[in-house]
């Protein structure tokens, strides 16, 4: 008993140079001996004999052979302790120490760590968001474009369908109205009748070429729209693409008693490398305009070639813009309401698109009710070496024509033939096949969408046989893919409908001279 | 009065210690103080003394101290509804749990109920149903289903 007595006092003593409290508990759970530090942790009811369990809440199911290690235990007092559970001959002694100089630092460290983590996780959900926010866009942009391809594929169909009887009303109304000028030298009578039917003819060719222009001008906008519209320059005398020009709208100029008066100053040379048909259709739009808005007074158009540098204006003496306006006016189908003026609101956007593709710039500068003046300024390069063709000549030459549609194939016949040219027409691919192989020619000219076998299968099968006959493609179908897929199977020149017949004759001369070189 | 013993274990940051103090105390802090080692409270239901030994939350450096299970008659598994790793690892943990203590009741609390960005997936009310454990979608901060939760361990456990 005295050795026990004397033990303890050693233990106390010890214990308490190692900041140590402790308990002992029988195999019943009942207290047999505490250090009386022990209320120094907030133990401060635990009695020799006593239930432990209702004194010390963390030896709550907890027995006499229980082995543990306890770091970190809130002790009622807040302290964080150690607790240490050693079993030893049926009695169980806890020992319980300060870990609170450990704790703080954990807790730092890992308070730190938790934060962190986190953020991570928030940053990762956030970036699955983004990322599933950025999949349904791109899905919703797919449908977008997929949309857009529709609506272009549909206006370039429409405008397919439009072109090809449009082809045929322009160029017979010609020759019909050519048919009356030789009419007219006859007797008065007939030459009254002539030419009232020559003014007839003469509405039609305007309505049919004004709906050909808002046909391209939807289509236009269309291919600006999915950036399908490309410029190709090659030489081009402007001296005659300003006659064209004025030629072509001077009849409306006069219809409405205005003075259209050309300023042109073309220094050096009139040719230049440019995309004359682009160029041509700025200025029809631009000057078009003009006349348009203009009921009294003049249109002026400005051409100035220096430098290598093409600087055009159009002024007129018109109903001008009113500066809210100004804004507006470049916007695609924008129309004023106030000016009574027909249109599709597309030909000004075209333009300036058209002229940026140029690598020009589009300005406007207008005061109400005194005119409006547009002008831009594009490069120009000059062309150095003589233009091919000009000493050729196309008569004589045998052309096999492949087209379905009959109306447009006796034009481009009839036309052909007035010029020389010996012209053999068939009515699909597979016969132009056949046609070739009988016989040789200069030249073919073949439409796309034929029956039997189309201008592109017949390409084919000319690339597979490999004939050498330049063949011309004469399309509706002014889609950049289409031509692409043209050039890609061997075309030598892709044309799209309404013809000009003076295109057909410029690349005959341009084959003819590649010939003899 | 009976005394029972019971572990709040889960990942870190899931509302262990928030649901403890909304239960023993009615309070709730939004501030977030990881905790370090357990904690002990204690509340009283019906004729049950519960203490509730609230366990520092696992992370991925650390797992649970299993010592702090030992003796605990039911445990409350608890997963944050609004991140889902927290619900998957509720099986990890269960599996450190089984292998200290063995099978004990168990419920489960999806906390944070009261935000909007809930995501449990039906695997995981499918999982839990077939381990046979009660789930509760609690809330620290509004209270809900807290006591409820804990009724239903107390239950498990005295029957």
């Amino acid at each position: 008993m005295e050795e026990r007595r004397l033990q303890q006092q050693i233990n106390e003593q010890l214990f308490k140079k190692l900041q140590l409290a402790y308990f002992c508990v029988d195999k019943s759970m009942r207290v047999t001996c505490f250090s009386k530090n022990l209320r120094n942790y907030g133990y401060d009811s635990v009695l020799v004999g006593a239930e432990i369990e209702e004194h010390v809440d963390f030896m709550i199911g907890l027995d006499a052979q229980t082995e543990l290690d306890l770091p970190m235990v809130e002790s009622p007092s807040g302290t964080p302790v150690a607790v240490s559970l050693l079993p030893s001959s049926g009695e169980l002694t806890v020992l319980i120490s300060d870990a609170s100089g450990h704790a703080e630092q954990r807790q730092l460290l890992q308070q730190k760590a938790n934060e962190n983590e986190l953020l991570l996780e928030q940053q990762h959900k956030l970036m699955g968001q983004l990322s599933l926010a950025s999949k349904e866009l791109e899905s919703k942009n797919q449908q977008l474009e997929e949309a857009s391809r529709l609506q272009t594929s549909f206006i370039s169909g429409v405008s397919h369908e439009f072109r090809t009887p449009l082809t045929s009303i322009i160029g017979y109304t010609n020759l019909v109205k050519e048919d009356l000028l030789l009419v007219s030298e006859s007797e008065p009578e007939v030459k009254a009748s002539a030419q009232q039917n020559s003014e007839h003819l003469r509405a039609v060719q305007r309505s049919s070429k004004h709906l050909l222009s808002l046909v391209e001008n939807l289509l236009d906008h269309g291919k600006l729209d999915s950036n399908e519209i490309f410029i190709r320059p090659k030489s081009t005398d402007l001296a005659e693409l300003f006659d064209d020009v004025a030629l072509l709208l001077k009849p409306l100029s006069d219809s409405k008693n205005i003075e259209f008066k050309l300023d042109i100053e073309l220094t050096n040379s009139f040719m230049a490398v440019m995309d004359d048909s682009r160029l041509r259709q700025c200025l029809i739009n631009l000057v078009g305009n003009a006349i348009k808005f203009t009921d009294q007074g003049s249109v002026t158009l400005t051409a100035r070639l220096a430098d290598e540098s093409l600087t055009i204006s159009v002024a007129d003496t018109g109903l001008g813009i009113s500066p809210e306006n100004l804004k507006k006016i470049r916007l695609p189908f924008w129309q004023a309401a106030d000016t009574g003026k027909a249109g599709t609101g597309l030909g000004l956007t075209i333009t300036e698109r058209i002229i940026e593709l140029m690598g020009g710039d589009l300005d406007i500068s207008s005061e109400l009710g005194k005119g409006t003046c547009v002008s831009f300024e594009v490069p120009a390069p000059m062309l150095l070496e003589t233009p091919i063709g000009e000493c050729s000549t196309v008569s004589g030459s045998k052309v096999l024509l492949a087209e379905d549609d009959a109306d447009i194939a006796d034009l481009v016949a009839m036309m052909m033939s007035e010029a020389g040219v010996d012209v053999t027409h068939v009515e699909n691919g597979a016969l132009a096949i056949e046609a070739l192989r009988d016989q040789p020619f200069d030249l073919v000219l073949m439409d796309i969408n034929m029956p039997v076998m189309t201008g592109y299968e017949a390409l084919e099968k000319l690339q597979e046989s490999k004939n050498k006959t330049p063949v011309v493609i004469l399309s509706a179908s002014s889609i950049e893919a289409d031509r692409a897929k043209a050039e890609s199977l061997g075309c030598f020149d892709y044309l799209v409908k309404p013809v000009d017949i003076g295109d057909i004759f410029q690349i005959m001369n341009r084959v003819v001279d590649q010939e003899s070189l | 009065m009976k005394k029972k013993k019971i572990c709040m274990v889960g990942d870190f940051s899931v509302g262990k210690t928030s649901l403890t103090q909304t239960f023993v105390n009615n309070v709730f802090s939004d501030k977030y103080l990881t905790t370090i080692g357990v904690k002990i409270d204690t509340a009283i239901i019906g004729d049950t003394k519960l203490i509730v030994w609230d366990v520092a939350g696992r992370d991925s450096l650390s797992p649970i101290n299993s010592s702090y299970l030992v003796g605990a008659a039911g445990i409350v598994l608890v997963g944050d509804g609004t991140r889902e790793n927290t619900i998957d690892d509720l099986s990890i943990i269960w599996d450190t749990v089984k292998n200290r203590i063995g099978e004990v009741p168990v419920v489960v609390a999806l906390n944070k109920a009261d935000l909007y960005d809930w995501s449990v997936s039906d695997q995981s009310y499918t999982f839990f149903s077939e381990q046979g454990w009660d789930v509760f979608s609690t809330s620290a901060k509004d209270g809900r289903n807290v006591e409820e939760m804990f009724q239903a361990l107390v239950e498990k456990i005295t029957n």
